[in-house]
């Protein structure tokens, strides 16, 4: 697949956008910030999933992380950061300067290797003709362009326009191909809820919740044993 | 080190006879593993650098992420290749997606039960274990 005309504007755009707002998750000094840039990072992300053509995946990305889970992030934060504003913010930020250094590097041999992988791999996704006979170049930006699209779309109901078929095969795939999987990712998403219920609760809801043995209860509904927060 | 010396040589001969400007002009799919990759080394900086417990929670968030790009590319290269299972890479990023859904939702109640004990969501604070 070769992007062209304004497809490739938007490509550049989304691209930058979603490295740069990677970088600031990383770098910001305020953990809200930092939530907030990485939620520009995945809607960037998923403009590049519509780019590819891959509709139900970029929905889903901006329905579960952005909606779902950024938003835990957030209420984490606020539970959470609050405290350590308060006291004072002279924290570090980062680790000791020796690790960061060291990370740093290692991180630069992560991104030379990977870069040099897809140099040796990019003959491949270079050489592919789009149709036979037809190279990128022989074909006009608008012709590419129009070929690009129609190439995985069907008719609507009213035949006016054509709409992508992409979540009817995805959905077609995930339960022909991933039955058993999709199941187990349910019990596991059963197994998270009651798991984070169960870590989050306090002390006096553990008391309230009729689940502890006679003595510790009496043990925590004394003087100040509830001075846990 | 010879590979990566023959290709760095190849990009600037291509920068050369204007190829770059076309590749510039028409990114391919090569152009989108590349930001896959800055994804994931910016996230594993992140996870190295940061003290913030959550901050290394959503730098874990743009590695799966990165992944998950990777994923969607492969799976759109097989649909151009004509492979007959050809969205199973969008098949895989659901579960990636659920994953790291219910990986936030532990690693979140974790910190709170943490930060209830010991005060601290700072990762070097927390050296109970180490000895």
């Amino acid at each position: 697949m070769i992007l062209s005309g304004w497809e490739s504007f938007f490509f550049w755009v989304f691209a930058f956008s979603a490295v740069i707002a990677a970088l600031l998750t990383v770098m910001a000094s305020n953990a809200v910030h930092s939530a907030l840039f990485l939620i520009s990072t995945l809607v960037s992300v998923a403009a590049l999933f519509v780019l590819l053509g891959a509709e139900f995946i970029a929905g889903v990305q901006v329905l579960v992380y952005v909606g779902g889970v950024m938003v835990l992030f957030l209420f984490v934060i606020m539970l959470v950061n609050v405290g350590t504003e308060e006291r004072g913010g002279g924290e570090e930020l980062y680790n000791r300067p020796a690790q960061v250094g060291a990370s740093l590097f290692f991180c630069v041999l992560l991104f030379v290797g990977l870069i040099s992988a897809v140099n040796l791999s990019s003959a491949h996704f270079r050489a592919q003709p789009t149709t036979p006979g037809q190279s990128i170049e022989q074909m006009s930006a608008e012709q590419a362009l129009v070929r690009e699209t129609e190439q995985g779309m069907v008719a609507s109901a009213t035949g006016t326009s054509k709409i992508s078929s992409d979540t009817e095969r995805v959905g077609a795939s995930l339960y022909r191909y991933g039955g058993l999987p999709f199941e187990i990712a349910s019990v596991l998403l059963l197994v998270a809820i009651v798991g984070s219920v169960l870590l989050a609760r306090t002390a006096k809801q553990e008391a309230a919740a009729d689940d502890l043995a006679p003595e510790t209860r009496a043990e925590l509904s004394g003087d100040e044993a509830l001075g846990i927060k | 080190m010879h590979n990566l010396l023959a290709s760095t040589f190849l990009l600037w001969q291509e920068s050369v006879t204007g190829r770059m400007w076309q590749g510039f002009q028409h990114p391919d799919l090569t152009k989108f593993l590349i930001i896959g990759a800055v994804l994931l080394t910016v996230g594993v900086a992140g996870v190295l650098t940061r003290r913030n417990i959550i901050i290394i929670f959503m730098s874990i968030e743009l590695i799966l992420n990165a992944a998950n790009l990777n994923f969607i590319v492969f799976s759109r290269y097989l649909q151009d290749a004509g492979n007959a299972n050809a969205v199973a890479g969008q098949v895989f990023t659901v579960f990636i997606i659920v994953v790291a859904a219910a990986e936030a939702a532990i690693g979140l109640g974790i910190v709170i039960a943490l930060y209830r004990n010991r005060e601290t969501i700072f990762v070097d604070k927390i050296d109970l274990l180490k000895w």
